[in-house]
C-alpha cells in the first residue's frame, strides 16, 4: 500500500515515515501542492494525507485539482479548528480528517476504513452490517439481530446513506441534498430532527454507531474487528 | 402641456403590470428601521379602522413581544387560532395558512414578513405564505424591518457588525401595492427601549449597546426612507404610465441635465446638475440630444457624468425642445438644466434660443439656465447701490443746462426740434437714475424750453393747448423710461444676487468640504459664519441630547443664558430663533438649526448688532452655509461610525489571524511530539537504531521549539505590561553578537565586522542578546539556505548603530511598516515559515525600552538586480561616553 503524505512541516514528516513503514505501508513524500499533485499523478497511491496549510497552492485547491484525475481517498491532516474549513474539504471529496495533534492509533485507523471502503466500493453489496444492526438495501430494510426495525423511508434513506459511506463522514451538506435536495441544504434542524429519531429505533448502543461530528456532519462508525 | 393625442395613450407594459396585479389580493407593508418602532401597533391602529368601517378583518398571526400597548390595539379584531407544530419534541404555535385559506377574509394582518417557519410547515419562510394569500386573492398587511432585506444584508452587517439571517429577496417587497413606513427619531426609540417598552430590562441594555447604537439607528433609518421614497417614486411612475397622465408627479426630485447638439458648456451643465441633485438628493440624468446626422465628440463631458454618478440617456432628433420635454415627462423630472449655449445673434434678437424656448415650453418643470464661466468668487459682493445723494439731481440739472446751453449757441434749432433735446436729456437721466430723477428732469427741462426758447421768451406762460400735450407727454416719457430703467436694474441685481449666491453655496461647498473631522468641520463653519455675521458660534447636540458649544470665532464669544435658551429653541424646534424672528427676539445671537434628515444636529449662531438687522442677503447666505455644513457634518459622522465599525472588523480579523497562528503553531510541534511518541512506543522493535535517534531528536527539537515560542509569548506579556526594567551598563557589542550567534541553532552563515574603534554600548546585556537572537532568527527564517547573514556595528554621532542583513526574500514595502507590530507576520495565515509574529516585536520592545531604536530597510540598498532583495534591520543604541 502505498501511502502519499502532502505537508510541509518537515517535522511531521520525520515520525510519519517510519510510523507508517512500521505499520506495512509505503511512502511517498511531498513538502508543497505543486509536488503533491505531481507525485499523485506519477505514483498512483492507495492514499493520500493532505495538510490543508500548504506554502503554494491552498489545500482546497490541491483537493479539487487531486479530484479532478483520481478519485483515491483522502484524508486530510490539519491544525485548523475552523469547522468551515473540515466542511469544505469533506465536500470538495476528502474523505475523513484528523485534527492535529492527532494520536497515531486514531490515524491509522482511519486510514484502514478508507482503505477498506475504497477495496469494496465498486461492488454493490446488498447489504451493510454495523454492529448488530443489518441494512438491507435490497428490501428496503433495517434489522437489528434479525428484527425489523421499525423506521420511516426517510429514517431509512438516511440510514442507508450512512451505510453505504460507513466509517466516512458526510457533512450536513451532503446529507440534506441527498435527502431533501438542493433547496435545503442549510436546514440543518431537519436532519437533527431524524438523526434523533433514527437513534432512538436504533437502539441503546444508537450513539456510538451513529456520530455527530459537531458542526460538520454525520458518519456511521464500523466497531473495528 | 400641449401635446399630440395619440401620445396619452397608455403605456402598454404598464397596463400588463397593472393587470397581473388585478384579482389578486393586494400587499401593504409596513416598514420600520429596527424593532420597536411600532410598525405592529401602527397596521393594529390601521386595520381596526378599517374593521370599524366594516371590511373583514381578521388577524392571521400578531406578535406582541408582551407590549401592552400592541396586545390593547388587537381589540375586538378577530384572530384566527395559531396552528401547533411538534417539532425536535416541542410544541411550536405558528400561523395557520389553510385555515386563513379556508376562511378567506377581505384582510389578512400577518406580522413578520422576513420570519422562518418551523420546519413542518408547508413553506419555509412566511413570505411564501403571504405570495399564496396573496395568489389567493385575499390582501394581506405585514410589517417588515429594512435590515432584512436581501440587497441591504450586506451593508448592515458592514454598519451593524450584526449579520441577520432572516433574509426576503428584494422583489417581495416589489409586490407590495403599498409601503407604509413607520418612523421614529432614534432618539426616541432608545428612550422607548430604555424604558423596557421594547424589551425586558437585561435585553434592552444589550440592544442599546449593541444593535440599537444611535449611528447604527440613524443608518438603519436613512435606509428605509430611501427605500420607501424608491418605492413611492417607483409606483408614481407606473401609475402615471397606466393612466397616460402627462405631467410630473411631485414626488421626490430629479433632475435633467440637457446637453444639446453643439454641446457646448457642456462640462458646465453637467457640474451644476450634480451639485443640484446632491442638494436635492435626487436622482439625475443626462440627456444628450443629438441632430441626425452630426457627430459631436462628447467623451470628457459623459465621463464626467458618469464619475458624478448620472445616468446617460442620448435621443436623436431635430426638436430639441420637444425631445426634451418627451424624455423629462418619461423620466418623471422635475428640474430641468440647460447651459446657454452660443445661439447666433438672430436668435438671441428674437428670442430663439434654446434656453428662452424651453424656459417658455416647460411650464411643469423648474428650468435651471447656467451661469457662464465669470471671474473669480467676489465673497458677499452688494449689488451695486442706486447712486444716491445730491450726485443724480446735479447731474441731470447739468444735463438740462447743457441743453440750454446749445439752445442758445445755435439760435438756428427750431422751438420744436428743442422740444426732442429735451425729451432726450429727460431719457438719458431717466435710465441713468431712476423714476425720481427722471420725473424731476421732465419738469426741469419742460420748464426750461418754455422759458428759453417758446415764445413769450423768458417767461413761464403757457402760450397754448400744445404746450399742455408737451408737459404730458414730457412727463409720461419720463415716467415709462425711468420705471423701466429702474425695473431692468433691480433685475440685473437680482439675477447678479442669484449668480453671487450660487457662488458662495459652492464656495461653502468647497471650504466646508475640506474639513476631514467634526473638529476642523465646526470650526470653518464659525470662521464662514463670522465671515458674514462678524460673530458666530456653533453648537452640537450630543449623545444624550445635550448642547454644548464646540466652536467660536472669534476664539472666546460667549453666549448668555437668553442666547442659551433661544439656541435649545432652535435645535428642539428645527426653526431658527434669537434676535430677528418671533422666538425670544431680545436675544443678541440668531441662530439656524444644522438639520438634516436625520434630524437637528446642531446650530450655528450669529451674533447681531446693536439693533441693525441683518440683511436679506447675509440671511440667504447664512442658511445655505447652515445646510450646506449640517449635510457634511451628518456625512462625517456617518463616515466616523462606519468608520469605527471598520476598526472593529479590523481588531477581530487580527485575533482571528492570532488564534490561527497559535492554532498553527502549538499543534504542529505538538503533533510531532506525539507522534514521534506513539511511534516509538507502539513500533521499538521494528525501527532500526538510527530511526529511533531520530526520533527522540526530533522530540527533542520540537520541544526546544514550543518552548521558544512560549518565551517569547511570556516576553510580550512582560512587555506589555511594563515589567521589564532594564539595567543599563556599558556593554561590549563583540561578545554580545558571539553570544547571540552561539545560541542559535544549525549551520549559519553569519559573519561579523565591528572594528575596534565603536565604543561600548549602553544596554542590558540580557535584553540585548534577545534582541539580536529575535532579529537574527527573522533573518534566517526569510533567507534561503548557504545565503550570507552579516552583523556589522559603526559609530553613529553619539550613538551605536548594529545592522543585521540579510539575503532574503525582502519586505514588501506595504508590509514594511508593520513588522515590528505584534502577530503581523499572523495576518498572512499559516502559510509563512513557522515562528509566533513575536520576535521582532519584543526586538523592538526592548530596544526601546533600553532607549534605543529599531528599523527596517528593504531591498537593502545594496541588492543586486534580480537577485534576492534582502533586508536590513538597524538597531540604534547609546553610545556609553
Amino acid at each position: 500500500m502505498r501511502i502519499l503524505i502532502i505537508d510541509d512541516e518537515k517535522q511531521i514528516h520525520r515520525f510519519l515515515r517510519p510510523a507508517l513503514e512500521a505499520a506495512g505501508y509505503t511512502i511517498v513524500q511531498a513538502e508543497n501542492g505543486a509536488e503533491g499533485l505531481r507525485l499523485a499523478a506519477n505514483n498512483a497511491p492507495d492514499l493520500v494525507l493532505l495538510d490543508l496549510g500548504l506554502p503554494d497552492i491552498d489545500g482546497q485547491d490541491v483537493l479539487r485539482k487531486l479530484r479532478s484525475f483520481s478519485d483515491v481517498p483522502v484524508i486530510i491532516l490539519s491544525a485548523r479548528e475552523q469547522e468551515a474549513e473540515k466542511i469544505a474539504a469533506l465536500d470538495n471529496g476528502a474523505d475523513d480528517y484528523v485534527e492535529k495533534p492527532f494520536a497515531l492509533g486514531e490515524l491509522l485507523a482511519r486510514m484502514r476504513a478508507a482503505l477498506r471502503r475504497k477495496a469494496s466500493s465498486g461492488k454493490d453489496a446488498e447489504s451493510v452490517r454495523i454492529g448488530d444492526i443489518e441494512v438491507d438495501f435490497l428490501r428496503g430494510e433495517a434489522r437489528r439481530n434479525g428484527e425489523v426495525l421499525p423506521l420511516t423511508r426517510r429514517e431509512f434513506s438516511l440510514l442507508a446513506l450512512l451505510a453505504r459511506h460507513s466509517g466516512r463522514v458526510l457533512t450536513h451538506r451532503q446529507l440534506l441534498t441527498a435527502l431533501w435536495g438542493p433547496a435545503h441544504t442549510e436546514d440543518i434542524a431537519y436532519l437533527r430532527v431524524y438523526v434523533w429519531q433514527l437513534r432512538r429505533k436504533l437502539g441503546p448502543e444508537a450513539e456510538k454507531i451513529l456520530v455527530n461530528e459537531p458542526g460538520v456532519g454525520y458518519r456511521l462508525r464500523i466497531p473495528e474487528e | 402641456m400641449p401635446r399630440e393625442d395619440d401620445e396619452h395613450r397608455p403605456d402598454p407594459d404598464a397596463l400588463i403590470l397593472a393587470a397581473a396585479r388585478e384579482g389578486k389580493g393586494r400587499l401593504k407593508v409596513f416598514l420600520g428601521m429596527a424593532p420597536g418602532v411600532g410598525k405592529t401597533w401602527e397596521m393594529l391602529a390601521a386595520a381596526r379602522r378599517k374593521y370599524e368601517a366594516g371590511t373583514d378583518v381578521v388577524v392571521g398571526l400578531v406578535e406582541t413581544h408582551g407590549r401592552k400597548e400592541t396586545e390593547a390595539q388587537i381589540g375586538d379584531l378577530p384572530v384566527l387560532p395559531r396552528k401547533k407544530i411538534l417539532y425536535r419534541g416541542r410544541e411550536f404555535e405558528e400561523f395557520d395558512l389553510d385555515a386563513a385559506l379556508a376562511r378567506r377574509p377581505q384582510l389578512l394582518l400577518l406580522d413578520e414578513l422576513a420570519h422562518t417557519n418551523v420546519p413542518g410547515s408547508r413553506h419555509a419562510k412566511r413570505w411564501e405564505d403571504v405570495a399564496e394569500l396573496l395568489e389567493a386573492g385575499i390582501d394581506v398587511w405585514t410589517t417588515l424591518n429594512i435590515q432584512h432585506l436581501e440587497s441591504l444584508n450586506d451593508a448592515i452587517a458592514r454598519i451593524t457588525g450584526i449579520r441577520v439571517a432572516e433574509t426576503i429577496p428584494d422583489r417581495v417587497l416589489s409586490l407590495a401595492s403599498d409601503i407604509e413606513l413607520v418612523d421614529l427619531p432614534p432618539a426616541e426609540l432608545r428612550a422607548r427601549l430604555a424604558e423596557g417598552r421594547v424589551y425586558p430590562p437585561e435585553t434592552a441594555r444589550r440592544a442599546l449597546e449593541g444593535f440599537f447604537r444611535e449611528g447604527n439607528l440613524a443608518a438603519l433609518r436613512e435606509m428605509a426612507l430611501r427605500h420607501a421614497a424608491q418605492h413611492v417614486d417607483a409606483a408614481v411612475a407606473d401609475y402615471m404610465r397606466a393612466k397616460a397622465i402627462p405631467g410630473p408627479w411631485p414626488a421626490g426630485e430629479r433632475v435633467l441635465a440637457l446637453i444639446g447638439p453643439d454641446a457646448t458648456d457642456a462640462e458646465g451643465v453637467i457640474r451644476y446638475a450634480a451639485k443640484l441633485a446632491d442638494v436635492l438628493k435626487a436622482p439625475w440624468i443626462v440627456l444628450h440630444v443629438e441632430r441626425p446626422g452630426r457627430l459631436v465628440d462628447l467623451h470628457g463631458p459623459f465621463a464626467l457624468a458618469e464619475q458624478l454618478g448620472a445616468e446617460i440617456e442620448t435621443v436623436t432628433g431635430n426638436d430639441i425642445v420637444a425631445l426634451t420635454l418627451d424624455a423629462a415627462l418619461r423620466r418623471n423630472v422635475t428640474q430641468i438644466v440647460i447651459g446657454r449655449g452660443r445661439p447666433p445673434l438672430w436668435r438671441r434678437l428674437t428670442g430663439r434660443t434654446l434656453a428662452q424656448a424651453l424656459a417658455r415650453r416647460a411650464e411643469a418643470f423648474t428650468v435651471h439656465i447656467v451661469a457662464r464661466p465669470v471671474g473669480p468668487v467676489r465673497w458677499l459682493e452688494r449689488p451695486p447701490p442706486l447712486p444716491s445723494g445730491p450726485w443724480p439731481w446735479l447731474a441731470s440739472a447739468a444735463l438740462v443746462a447743457l441743453v440750454i446751453f446749445i439752445g442758445i449757441m445755435i439760435p438756428a434749432i427750431p422751438h420744436e426740434a428743442m422740444g426732442m433735446l429735451f425729451l432726450a436729456a429727460v431719457v438719458i437721466g431717466a435710465s441713468i437714475y431712476g423714476l425720481r430723477v427722471a420725473l424731476f428732469t421732465a419738469v426741469l427741462g419742460f420748464l426750461s424750453w418754455n422759458f428759453f426758447f417758446i415764445p413769450p421768451f423768458y417767461s413761464f406762460a403757457i402760450g397754448d393747448a400744445g404746450h399742455i400735450v408737451t408737459i404730458c407727454v414730457f412727463l409720461t416719457v419720463a415716467a415709462i423710461t425711468g420705471g423701466m430703467a429702474s425695473r431692468v436694474r433691480n433685475e440685473v441685481a437680482a439675477a447678479q444676487n442669484r449668480v453671487q449666491s450660487l457662488h458662495r453655496i459652492s464656495g461653502f461647498r468647497r471650504v466646508l468640504d475640506a474639513a476631514r473631522t467634526e473638529h476642523e468641520l465646526l470650526a470653518e463653519l464659525a470662521r464662514q459664519g463670522a465671515g458674514i455675521a462678524g460673530k458666530a458660534v456653533v453648537l452640537t447636540t450630543q449623545e444624550g441630547g445635550e448642547l454644548t458649544l464646540r466652536a467660536a470665532d472669534p476664539a472666546g464669544a460667549a453666549l448668555d443664558e437668553t442666547a442659551w435658551a433661544a439656541a435649545r429653541w432652535a435645535v428642539a424646534h428645527n426653526e431658527p430663533a434669537g434676535s430677528g424672528t418671533s422666538t425670544l427676539p431680545s436675544a443678541s445671537w440668531r441662530f439656524l438649526p444644522l438639520s438634516t434628515m436625520q434630524g437637528v444636529q446642531g446650530v450655528l449662531g450669529v451674533a447681531a448688532g446693536e439693533g441693525v438687522a441683518f440683511t436679506e442677503p447675509q440671511l440667504q447666505a447664512l442658511t445655505a452655509l447652515a445646510d450646506i455644513a449640517a449635510v457634511t457634518l451628518e456625512r462625517l459622522r456617518l463616515a466616523q461610525e462606519a468608520a469605527r465599525s471598520a476598526a472593529q472588523s479590523e481588531t477581530q480579523q487580527l485575533r482571528t489571524a492570532l488564534l490561527s497562528s497559535l492554532s498553527h503553531d502549538l499543534r504542529t510541534p505538538l503533533t510531532a511530539i506525539r507522534g514521534a511518541a506513539e511511534t516509538l512506543r507502539t513500533a521499538w522493535d521494528r525501527l532500526d537504531a538510527a530511526t529511533r535517534a531520530d526520533l527522540l531528536q526530533s522530540i527533542e527539537q520540537d520541544t526546544a521549539r514550543m518552548h521558544r515560542f512560549l518565551a517569547n509569548i511570556t516576553d510580550m506579556m512582560r512587555l506589555e505590561s511594563g515589567q521589564i526594567v532594564p539595567r543599563l551598563a556599558p556593554v561590549q557589542l563583540n561578545e554580545i553578537v558571539e553570544a547571540a550567534i552561539a545560541r542559535l541553532e544549525g549551520g549559519l552563515l553569519i559573519t561579523v565586522n565591528i572594528p575596534p574603534d565603536v565604543p561600548k554600548v549602553l544596554a542590558d546585556p540580557v535584553l540585548l542578546e534577545h534582541v539580536l537572537v529575535n532579529v537574527l532568527d527573522n533573518a534566517l527564517k526569510y533567507s534561503p539556505a548557504n545565503s550570507l547573514v552579516s552583523v556589522a556595528a559603526s559609530r553613529d554621532g553619539k550613538e551605536v548603530a548594529i545592522r543585521v542583513s540579510d539575503e532574503g526574500v525582502g519586505i514588501p514595502p506595504e508590509d514594511l511598516p508593520h513588522i515590528f507590530d505584534s502577530f503581523y507576520r499572523a495576518s498572512r495565515g499559516d502559510r509563512v515559515p513557522p515562528g509566533t509574529g513575536l520576535g521582532l516585536a519584543i526586538a523592538r520592545g526592548f530596544t526601546e525600552a533600553m532607549g534605543g531604536r529599531i528599523s527596517a530597510i528593504s531591498p537593502r540598498p545594496d541588492a543586486l538586480p534580480g537577485g534576492f532583495p534582502g533586508t536590513v534591520i538597524t538597531i540604534s543604541l547609546p553610545a556609553a561616553e
